[in-house]
């Protein structure tokens, strides 16, 4: 009932806006035109003025000018009143009143709301700046019919503004002492002195005075503008002085801008009024200045997008005002909201200005999408956490880090009982309208997040929302997922990561993007024929033959989810995208092996998020999938074989998903590959991007900088290493790098690790691991696991850890024992090799199994194992973690590790 | 780190040896026979992705080619030596001979990683190959055939090449083509059925009844599963079977005393032969560590998975009951574990002739591409039963005749055939 209530006043609202916005627009549309006198004009505007007024029946308006009167017919003058006075050069030439006839509830103004107060302002704003344009115009005109000009009509012009607008005036005397220096008119050079103290001159020109400039009165800038126009008329004819004075009178009109430009305390709701007011006057035929219209891009980019000088300065090549403008459409913010879209949001609609205007595209990096997107302005946050009195939670962030993983669950679960501000609630209810039932994705996007050097890559959550049925279930679906995102801010892993990167003490401000989700309904479900993420450099390479630049593209079937996290039972396709043709997976056991076998997407039924088998989808909707032919291929007897749209059996054959027709037979990879390199060019740094396709078109979901680790030098590898020294080789998938001053080795035995037969004692692990992550000296201690730490689904696969349990390690290894038909996938491209790589954590993956492999077991075996000393209460599982004392065990000596990528050789020794 | 170098050829060469000494071969047959007839090193240049250019170095070895064409895989792979090839392509001329196929043995091989090669320059290494041998290949000459990391479509790729330089169609100059473009019928039930065949035949001549035995098998691809499929038809009861989980990274044994239900485990199988522990457990299966298939109370013990696997110690797990090992897999017996077995008198269907199946529908692959004429499943199958039967017989009948174990008749028997064909062409 009570939402019922809620929802009948919002609608009810909207209405009154949008009959008030009309009679805005209608009274503009009318003054502008030229044609109709101002007695007519005046006389129709009483007509249209009542309809804006929340009851027009008994609405009438009256126009008073110059003594004369215009009024709607059956005029009557009551004690309901609303008036506004037509004041032009200072003087009151008329009014404007507004009246009903009849009694009316009591509102803000008597029976009037404020926002027609509002309005009847606005609209004898309008009336005004009509009046003085026709004025300055009729002068001009008169000008225009007279061929042989005369000399005074410029005089005119200025007397006419020293009555009304002084300090017009002075602003163009001063435009006109620049102009005719411009001209190199030479007696011009005199007049700029006027405009200098007179004491610079006696104190000699560089020698700053320490007295304050003398001001001057109104009367001195008079008698200064007539002898520039004295000068001015000696040398210019009076059409070249006259056209110069309507130009900038006309920029002029302009200066309410400066409001938004000088002042970066303005709230969005002002800037987006100026931004409307700058809207109407532009129809009516306002000019910028082209340093004014950059100044007030460069205004509203740094106070709506990013304060960040680098985002600046490529931004306003590539934003327009009018761009800006239509984003401010799609904008929720709290009532005095300073907040801005944050990182994730300004960086997509940069790039994709960039790549609409970059002087580097062509047709394939033009060629794309990105999806229906409205925001929450960052401040939206705090606005929450004070409508729902949440103060105390902001100091979550200086609390110990065991403290924030104990409590997060509970401020969790806070947040996603707590409720909204009507304004953001009103704000949602009309992006839920705009978007219907269309499934959503909503997203975090952090003021701190996606700057270059700080990407907070999946430290915040994104939710996918199925958007559908009545509108209460969409909004309280919507404002649920907001929540969740709300409360990840105050996660353990995203304050940790602050702490590293310095940016602790800033506030927090998350902006939230909602974006429709790309992808077309299939039976019940709703997903993208396939979505990824491609990164500038490739820092992993299957093969020598491929080289950093030539990128990494991590593409799935259906939603990007599962090319986005790390995956512990399934496997994106790998392409580098320069060279297409060396794939990961050659023989034919590989191709199948290593092929996505589960598919990321929306139940519109269960209204769910959900992960299914391809092999099932296939078998339902394989037919409806969108551009089936070009995700998998045809597996028959040791056969890969592109397919063809028609003869595809899903019951019957065998299909994997391999990408080959995508890659081979469409411009796919033309587009994603001048896409990047436009993006590149223009950020001037490595990037990485989000896609998702429908089938029909690509969509750019995300772009931003690529975690940009320093390209470390290939280490040089001795040949001669004492065998007692020598820990371990490696020679697969190497990086560059040399780790020195190693001083302990954290080692999970792969065995015993394999032996713990409870989920308790296995999870047990990754906390003891991020215990002794927090004890041993930081970047001075090497991890050594089985499989793949920090897997997110089988735990016997990997210690499992989050980034916070080991972000602390100089090297990650993992341990993989080599069996006949596995090679354990390596933690490549994903969230938490971004976050290695970032933090310059160096990964190095270990074969001990394979023939001219070094792996020193007796090292292993013999060292004492100083575990017990360090965690005394988990000594129990002193078996499987060892903890060697590297510095204790080898006469003071420290452990190094060397690294050749171009050899593909790595080993770890004790420095001799 | 010193690690003694392994010659394969060396092996190979010492394993004929013994042969010949019991044949009591003459010093020309041995020369003859301890090395490849023909042997090509030759060079391959592929004009690379990025424009430039790469030489690979590529070999076909042609053992012996008394008994017929020499008929051999061609395999790329980067650690590749001509030794390697050699010995396999000796290895080849025994396979063909103990199966009773008019065949010859060669190998061959391109030195080169796919792993690092785009799928065009891997066609133009297949194209370049067949132009520098197409002289001293074909299909009544010589004839490759896919093998470690090469597939189907490679095989096409040199079919095409080869024909567009002879300028007429000849299908039979290559096999393991995809069935539509050349392939045969019935080669995926092939070595499995054949497996099954071998011990029909073994079950007969220890007067035992198919439908009174009971089996174990390692592994569940392939070739155990028409193995399984065969031996259920000819009465017998299969009651464990183990398969590696790929989740877990380690195998179980699916057991089921009252015997296992082929079309249930086949339903929750992925296409690795990956049986879905948790459903076979609704089942009714029990899970057991994978390495009990071999302690099994069986009559008939069939590894189909990896090399060793019946080592010294497994090898004393083998339960009493236990009268047939069939070797699906090849080599799952360790010399160790070959001489516990005899002494526990089981009887060994040794690898490359229970496993000869595959083999022998490549011949039947070949013989149908020569004649233009393909057959229907049935009929591949039921020649396939008649070529393994004859093989069985005369290794078998061969052992009791001369008194060896069944290995070792099935090594000597194929080097008297092809020492024999030597002698009758007047060679040696």
């Amino acid at each position: 009932m009570e939402n019922n209530k809620i929802q009948t006043d919002l609608i009810y609202e909207l209405k009154e806006r949008a009959k008030e916005l009309n009679c805005m627009y209608e009274t503009q549309e009318l003054l502008s035109d030229k044609e109709k006198s101002i007695d007519e004009l005046f006389q129709h505007l009483t007509k249209i003025i009542p309809s804006g007024w929340q009851y027009p029946c008994i609405c009438f308006a009256k126009i008073t000018y110059k003594k004369q009167l215009f009024q709607s017919s059956n005029f009557n003058e009551t004690k309901w009143e609303l008036n506004s006075d037509i004041i032009l050069e200072n003087k009151t030439v008329g009014s404007l009143q507004v009246f009903y006839s009849e009694a009316r509830p009591e509102s803000d103004y008597g029976p009037f709301l404020k926002e027609e107060k509002k309005l009847i302002e606005n609209i004898t704003d309008q009336i005004k700046s009509y009046l003085f344009h026709q004025h300055l115009k009729s002068i001009f005109e008169d000008k225009h019919h007279n061929k042989k000009i005369n000399k005074s009509e410029s005089w005119k012009i200025l007397d006419l503004l020293k009555k009304t607008n002084p300090k017009l005036l002075i602003s163009i005397s001063r435009k006109m002492v620049n102009y005719l220096s411009w001209k190199r008119i030479s007696e011009a050079e005199k007049l700029f002195d006027y405009y200098n103290p007179s004491e610079e001159k006696e104190s000699g020109l560089f020698k700053e005075s320490n007295f304050p400039y003398r001001t001057k009165s109104e009367k001195d800038e008079f008698e200064i503008s007539d002898k520039i126009f004295e000068v001015t008329n000696k040398y210019l004819d009076e059409q070249e002085i006259l056209d110069n004075i309507s130009r900038w009178i006309k920029y002029d009109q302009s200066s309410f801008l400066i409001n938004l430009m000088g002042n970066g305390n303005l709230s969005l709701s002002k800037i987006i009024n100026i931004l409307e007011r700058y809207y109407h006057l532009k129809n009516q035929g306002l000019l910028l200045s082209p340093i004014r219209e950059k100044n007030l891009r460069v205004s509203l980019i740094r106070r709506l997008l990013s304060d960040q000088a680098d985002f600046i300065k490529i931004a306003k090549n590539f934003i327009d005002i009018s761009e800006i403008n239509e984003l401010t459409n799609n904008i929720i913010y709290p009532k005095k909201s300073y907040g801005k879209l944050g990182g994730k949001a300004s960086g997509l609609f940069l790039s994709s200005k960039i790549l609409e205007k970059s002087k580097y595209g062509d047709n394939y990096s033009t060629n794309f999408k990105i999806p229906k997107t409205w925001f929450i302005v960052s401040d939206g946050l705090l606005n929450f956490m004070e409508y729902n009195s949440f103060e105390n939670i902001v100091e979550q962030k200086y609390k110990d880090i065991d403290q924030v993983r104990k409590e997060y669950s509970y401020v969790a679960h806070v947040f996603k009982n707590a409720s909204f501000c009507p304004t953001i609630i009103k704000g949602l209810s009309k992006m839920l309208n705009d978007f219907g039932e269309h499934p959503l994705i909503v997203r975090s996007t952090s003021l701190l997040e996606d700057r270059q050097y700080s990407i907070f890559a999946g430290k915040y959550k994104s939710l996918f929302i199925s958007n559908q049925g009545t509108k209460k279930e969409r909004i309280d679906e919507l404002t649920d997922a907001i929540a969740e995102i709300y409360a990840s801010t105050f996660g353990p892993d995203p304050i940790e990561y602050r702490i590293e990167k310095d940016l602790l003490d800033y506030n927090e401000e998350m902006g939230i993007m909602i974006q429709e989700v790309i992808g077309k309904k299939v039976g019940k479900y709703f997903f993208p024929a396939f979505a990824g993420v491609s990164f500038s450099q490739n820092n992993y390479r299957w093969s020598s033959r491929i080289k950093q630049e030539d990128g990494l593209l991590r593409i799935v079937p259906g939603l990007g989810t599962r090319a986005v996290d790390r995956l512990s039972d399934d496997y994106p396709i790998l392409i580098a995208p320069k060279k297409p043709n060396l794939r990961t997976t050659i023989t034919i056991d590989e191709i199948i092996r290593y092929s996505p076998k589960n598919i990321d997407l929306i139940n519109l039924e269960k209204r769910s998020f959900e992960t299914v088998k391809i092999d099932t989808l296939l078998k339902e909707y394989g037919k409806k999938y969108p551009k089936i032919n070009q995700i998998v291929s045809l597996v028959t007897n040791g056969f890969v074989q592109q397919v063809q749209r028609f003869g595809m059996n899903f019951n019957k054959n065998n299909y994997s998903v391999t990408f080959n027709g995508l890659i081979n037979n469409t411009d796919f990879l033309k587009k994603i590959n001048s896409m990047m390199s436009v993006l590149q060019k223009e950020f001037s740094y490595p990037i990485d991007i989000e896609f998702a396709h429908n089938g029909e078109d690509l969509f750019l979901l995300q772009c931003r900088p690529q975690s940009y680790g320093e390209i470390s030098k290939p280490a040089e590898i001795p040949t001669n290493i004492l065998s007692n020294n020598f820990i371990f080789s490696a020679n697969k998938y190497i990086t560059n790098g040399t780790v020195t001053n190693i001083s302990h080795i954290v080692y999970v035995d792969p065995q015993k690790y394999s032996e713990l037969s409870g989920y308790n004692e296995l999870a047990t692990i990754g906390r003891l691991v991020g215990k002794l992550n927090k004890l041993l000296p930081k970047r001075q201690f090497i991890l050594m696991g089985p499989g793949r730490w920090g897997s997110r689904g089988d735990i016997k696969l990997g210690v499992n850890v989050t980034y916070s349990e080991i972000n602390n390690t100089s090297v990650l290894i993992e341990i993989a024992k080599k069996r006949k038909d596995y090679v354990p996938e390596l933690s490549f491209g994903t969230h938490f090799f971004q976050d290695l790589v970032e933090a310059n954590i160096l990964y190095l993956p270990l074969y001990p199994d394979e023939e001219n492999n070094v792996f020193n077991e007796s090292f292993f075996e013999k060292s004492p194992n100083i575990f017990p000393e360090l965690l005394p209460n988990y000594k129990e599982f002193s078996n499987v973690i060892k903890v060697i004392d590297v510095v204790a065990c080898s006469e003071g000596h420290f452990l190094n590790i060397l690294m050749n990528g171009n050899e593909n050789k790595a080993v770890a020794m004790i420095s001799e | 780190m010193t690690t003694k170098s392994y010659n394969p050829f060396h092996t190979a060469q010492q394993q004929f040896d013994k042969a010949a000494d019991l044949l009591e071969l003459n010093l020309a047959t041995r020369d003859l026979l301890r090395n490849p007839m023909r042997e090509f090193h030759f060079t391959i240049s592929v004009r690379m992705d990025d424009g430039t250019r790469k030489i690979f170095k590529a070999f076909r070895i042609q053992h012996n080619d008394a008994r017929g064409a020499a008929k051999g895989g061609i395999r790329f792979h980067p650690q590749e030596t001509v030794d390697t090839v050699k010995a396999l392509s000796m290895w080849m001329t025994w396979k063909t001979a103990v199966a009773d196929i008019p065949l010859g043995g060669g190998k061959g091989g391109v030195i080169c990683d796919p792993h690092h090669l785009s799928q065009f320059e891997q066609e133009q290494i297949c194209r370049g190959w067949i132009r520098q041998i197409y002289k001293n290949i074909g299909p009544f000459s010589d004839i490759p055939a896919p093998d470690v990391m090469t597939n189907p479509q490679h095989m096409l790729w040199m079919l095409d090449e080869y024909e567009t330089i002879t300028g007429a169609k000849y299908p039979g100059a290559i096999t393991g083509k995809p069935i539509g473009m050349g392939g045969s019928q019935g080669r995926t039930e092939a070595t499995g059925y054949g497996v099954i065949i071998t011990v029909r035949e073994a079950l007969k001549e220890l007067k035992i009844k198919p439908n009174k035995t009971t089996a174990s098998f390692q592994g569940f691809g392939n070739v155990s599963q028409y193995a399984i499929e065969l031996y259920h038809k000819m009465g017998g009861k299969t009651i464990c079977v183990s398969s590696w989980d790929n989740d877990d990274k380690k195998s179980y044994a699916f057991r089921k005393k009252e015997g296992i239900n082929l079309k249930e485990l086949l339903e929750i199988t992925d296409i690795f032969g990956g049986i879905d522990k948790n459903k076979a457990e609704k089942l009714g299966y029990e899970i057991l560590p994978g390495d009990t298939w071999i302690e099994q109370e069986v009559d008939i013990l069939i590894p189909a998975a990896l090399e060793n696997q019946i080592n010294e110690e497994t090898a004393t797990k083998i339960s009493n009951k236990v009268k047939i090992i069939a070797e699906g897999a090849n080599g799952p017996t360790t010399i160790e574990a070959d001489e516990i077995l005899n002494r526990k008198n089981i009887f060994i269907i040794p690898d490359f002739l229970a496993n000869a199946g595959g083999v022998i529908c490549s011949y039947f692959e070949q013989v149908q591409n020569n004649t233009n004429y393909y057959w229907e499943k049935d009929e591949v199958l039921s020649k396939l039963d008649v070529k393994m039967t004859t093989a069985f017989a005369s290794v078998s009948d061969f052992a009791k005749e001369n008194d060896l174990k069944m290995r070792e008749a099935a090594y000597v028997i194929s080097v008297n055939k092809v020492a024999q064909a030597c002698e009758n062409r007047g060679w040696v």
